[in-house]
């Protein structure tokens, strides 16, 4: 039997190969290579999880995949594409999310090397948090159109996926997007909450009306607009469903009446261009030069820019398709793949943009913004899974210090790298709240305000990325929370303060499934502005210590956190994932050669 | 409705990468003819790369045998291919990656190829030649238009080398620039938007970048670059081996080869004039053999470089990439 191990290896990773255990944690454009190159590579123990099923925009890179596999679960599929052609590997495949509870620490711990193929930021932390539980080395990946990046991620060498904060999520005031648009993406998000007002499910973070709250339309303390103003209905659904979607009516409510009472907030439109209300009669008549243009074609329906008379008309289309298929149903998710979904946001977004005298974009460019959509192309993935399966190779040899962190670049004139290497390996931030010794955070919160439930979700899960944390007051030992159903849902309702926690306090917060013990001080923390944070989480005690330097009165600093989550905005989606085939969003100076000229190129 | 326009299907397919290059590249690679000579380990990336990405057609060229070690580490092939035609085994499951795409199999010897059979194709990629045949293949390319990129894997090394004639391009950068509002002509602040750049890359021909002892061409030109990348000798001394061997260097007779290699290597740095210490002779004992994962990474290279030869958009290399097989690292080397 001829052996596939390649020849040209550390003779330690040859003999390694054979006996490896290996995790492959997602199956999508990375993880469809590394799965050839460890098979091809003469790796015989492998297992491969992916919560995910086949989509026909998969397949130009996810090579494992064809079109009848389209719906299928990609990690069952990736295996049985992988048999075909080596029978004799032993790979196993979980339909399944890797956060789930079935696959704890002693789960990662069976693997020798553990290989990152993920697309977002909540399974890329938790990962991190069991390979480091584990001690496994992890192996983390991702691309982002012509770029990607490789790095190793291994307990007491370099530092964890969590050692650096993270850009917050892109979020907008809901005042720019209710009130005073002035960008493109922001008549795009209104355009998604509207579809939500009509169709979705009911979520008072989305109002689309004008918002009389806004501080700018009050002056010298004084409101403008009287709280009567407010033209709120008791539901914008219930409204919509009484007058039978009459797409007209619904067309002058939001894009005439609306606009008209924006108008009315004078204050808004001192230094800004007032929007022009438009009218259903008006709107039909602004007909483009390319309207009669082949509606099958391309070009025409998705890569042009509609006339107003076009989004009108197609704004009437989607709402009566909308209307049906939410018949039988209480709401429908917005999707960007459901053509009548996705063409009720190019309309509005662009009627709001013309109104407001905003450069509109096609409906190709408004998917993109719409759905985050990360472009992802074949070949960076193979490059980028070649070289984590390089590195695996080195791992398995025991030389991890060969294994710094390498990038991929798009080539330009200004650069000979395609891909280049870090010197060395990066060292842990000593003071990361996941991988140092005692994991430490200062959490600014109004204990009189925030509800044990809230500070569950919003704080620990949504924030610090627990998946089932068991929390209890230090001092006086009372269970906070419990991640036993039923313990301590009585809780929930309680503000902070209710349970005794107040400022100085000290809660230790532990999540059994990723072996997590964090230290949580409470600092009390009120918000001021409109704008302020709901809460704030400081890991770093020198970043305290700058702010404690400048404190006003009531014990915040006016200093910009970086890391915080404003509660008060409005996220562009739920979940920002990352990266398609995920590259983590850190930007690090690379080291080159000296005698290489490097030149950063302005976007 | 002409049939260079993308229909709904493909814009579906090809969503995520339209995304990136636009939707103009993406008729140019359908428009495009590819010819791949070599669908070996590196081979088969490429064409598994290329035929994702949307062309029209690809001729696979490659008169060998499937044998067992070849199987292992080709995935286009599968245990029942063993003992036939790898041009002809290799199309069932290339076609199954993108059935847009017309693929066909030729197994007869490049070699043998008459100077009218390149001449059709949009772009020709070569894998596993000796020099006088790629030599000969650029003369005919260079007449009748056609880009060439070569590339090879020994080990954990590989490079490609690229001659896309006088190679026009356009990259989008983002600009400034300020608007007037078309009701009122008001002036407004300044919005970002999109301008294509146009730029002209002149490739040399082959014979003045792969110059090796018996070539009868001069060094002169490309010796006096100060700073060569001490891979570019590794290349060189490899393509020699394969000219004289008529084959790739095999583990089954390592020291043979290693002294041979040794040998060239001595030939080569002496005609170029550099110092014997620039090239380590311990390369040369992973240089056996196609790693798979450095087909993945070279195979991506090269395939992201065809991309860029036939749509025209972005910078294309200039003219010879090199994969270092110690760091992983992979820097553009500009030669002649
Ligand atoms: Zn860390």
């Amino acid at each position: 039997m001829v052996n596939s191990i390649p020849y040209s290896i550390d003779a330690s990773a040859r003999e390694a190969i054979p006996t490896s255990k290996v995790l492959v944690v997602g199956a999508g454009g990375i993880g469809c290579e590394i799965l050839k190159n460890l098979s091809l590579s003469g790796f015989r123990d492998i297992e491969i999880i992916d919560l995910d099923t086949i989509d026909v925009s998969n397949l130009n890179r996810q090579f494992l995949f064809r079109k009848e596999h389209v719906g299928k679960p990609k990690a069952v599929v990736a295996r049985e594409s992988i048999l075909v052609h080596n029978p004799d590997v032993k790979i196993k495949a979980y339909h399944d999310s890797v956060l789930s509870s079935d696959y704890g620490v002693n789960f990662f711990k069976k693997f020798n090397i553990v290989l990152n193929a993920l697309d977002n930021r909540t399974a890329r932390n938790h990962v991190n948090r069991m390979c480091l539980a584990a001690d496994v080395p992890l192996i983390e990946s991702g691309t982002s159109g012509y770029s990607g990046q490789v790095e190793l991620i291994k307990k007491g060498a370099t530092q964890c996926y969590e050692c650096l904060p993270k850009p917050p999520q892109k979020s907008f005031p809901g005042c720019t997007i209710r009130n005073t648009p002035s960008e493109p993406v922001h008549c795009i998000v209104w355009a998604k909450h509207l579809f939500n007002q009509l169709f979705g499910e009911d979520d008072p973070d989305q109002d689309v009306s004008p918002d009389t709250e806004d501080p700018e339309a009050k002056l010298d303390g004084q409101n403008s607009v009287t709280e009567s103003g407010n033209i709120k209905r008791v539901s914008t659904k219930q409204w919509a469903q009484d007058i039978q979607y009459d797409a007209e009516k619904l067309f002058n409510k939001f894009f005439n009446d609306d606009i008209k009472y924006l108008l009315s907030m004078e204050n808004l439109w001192k230094k800004r261009t007032p929007p022009k209300p438009l009218s259903w009669e008006q709107a039909v008549k602004v007909v483009g030069a390319k309207d009669e243009n082949d509606e099958t074609s391309v070009r025409a329906v998705d890569m042009e820019v509609w006339s107003i008379s076009k989004c009108t008309k197609v704004f009437a289309e989607s709402i009566s398709q909308l209307r049906n298929d939410l018949e039988g149903k209480t709401f429908l998710v917005w999707d960007k793949d459901d053509k009548p979904a996705m063409d009720f946001v190019t309309a509005c977004a662009n009627v709001r943009a013309n109104i407001f005298s905003i450069q509109q974009k096609s409906r190709f460019q408004i998917k993109s913004i719409a759905g985050n959509i990360i472009p992802a192309i074949a070949t960076a993935n193979a490059m980028i899974a070649g070289l984590v399966v390089l590195y695996a190779f080195r791992i398995l040899a025991e030389k991890v210090q060969q294994c710094p962190s390498i990038y991929l670049r798009q080539k330009s004139v200004h650069s000979k790298f395609v891909l280049a290497a870090d010197r060395q390996l990066t060292k842990a931030n000593p003071n990361c709240y996941v991988c140092s010794a005692k994991p430490f955070v200062n959490v600014f919160v109004n204990v009189n305000k925030m509800t044990v439930k809230e500070f569950e979700t919003e704080l620990l899960k949504k924030h610090l990325n627990m998946v089932a944390p068991d929390v209890v007051l230090d001092a006086k030992g009372v269970m906070v929370i419990s991640s036993e159903e039923g313990e301590t849902e009585a809780n929930n309702d309680k503000v902070l303060s209710d349970l005794g926690i107040v400022d100085g306090s000290i809660l230790k917060c532990d999540d059994f499934l990723q072996n997590y013990e964090l230290t949580v001080a409470i600092n009390q923390y009120e918000a001021v502005e409109k704008d302020d944070p709901f809460f704030k989480v400081v890991a770093n005690p020198d970043e305290l210590k700058a702010k404690e330097s400048n404190t006003k009165e009531n014990g915040v600093s006016d200093h910009k956190e970086p890391e915080s989550e404003d509660d008060d905005l409005l996220v562009l989606d739920d979940i920002v994932e990352d990266p398609q085939e995920g590259s983590s969003s850190k930007k690090r100076k690379l080291n080159t050669d000296s005698d290489d000229d490097i030149v950063e190129v302005p976007l | 409705m002409s049939e260079k326009q993308l229909s709904a299907v493909e814009a579906e397919l090809y969503d995520r990468q339209i995304r990136l290059w636009g939707i103009e590249s993406q008729e140019r690679l359908r428009a495009a003819n590819i010819l791949l000579i070599g669908v070996r380990g590196l081979g088969s990336e490429i064409a598994k790369n290329i035929l994702l990405s949307g062309i029209n057609s690809l001729v696979i060229l490659d008169d060998g045998v499937v044998t067992e070690e070849e199987q292992h580490k080709n995935f286009l092939l599968n245990r029942d291919s063993i003992g036939k035609k790898i041009a002809e085994e290799v199309l069932i499951k290339a076609q199954a990656l993108n059935p847009l795409v017309k693929i066909s199999a030729d197994t007869s010897n490049p070699v043998k190829k008459d100077t009218k059979f390149f001449e059709s194709f949009t772009i020709i990629i070569a894998t596993g030649i000796k020099s006088d045949l790629l030599l000969r293949i650029d003369k005919i390319c260079r007449a009748s238009k056609v880009k060439l990129i070569c590339g090879d894997v020994f080990g954990t090394f590989g490079y490609s080398v690229s001659d896309f004639l006088d190679h026009e391009y356009f990259e989008d950068q983002l600009k400034l620039v300020a608007k007037k509002r078309t009701h009122d002509g008001i002036e407004e602040k300044p919005e970002k938007e999109t301008v294509k750049v146009r730029s002209e890359i002149v490739y040399p021909e082959l014979n003045k970048v792969i110059i090796l002892p018996n070539t009868k061409q001069s060094v002169e030109p490309i010796k006096k670059v100060k700073r060569r990348n001490e891979y570019f000798f590794l290349m060189l001394t490899l393509l020699e081996f394969r000219d004289r061997e008529g084959r790739n260097p095999d583990v089954s007779h390592k020291e043979k080869d290693v002294n041979l290699l040794k040998e060239i290597k001595k030939e080569i740095l002496t005609l170029y004039n550099v110092d014997e210490k620039k090239l380590n002779d311990d390369l040369f004992n992973i240089v056996f053999g196609e790693v798979v994962p450095v087909c993945a990474v070279v195979g991506g290279v090269i395939a992201q470089e065809v991309i860029k030869g036939v749509s025209q958009k972005e910078a294309p290399i200039n003219n010879v990439f090199l994969f270092d097989p110690l760091t992983y690292c992979g820097k553009e080397e500009t030669v002649a």
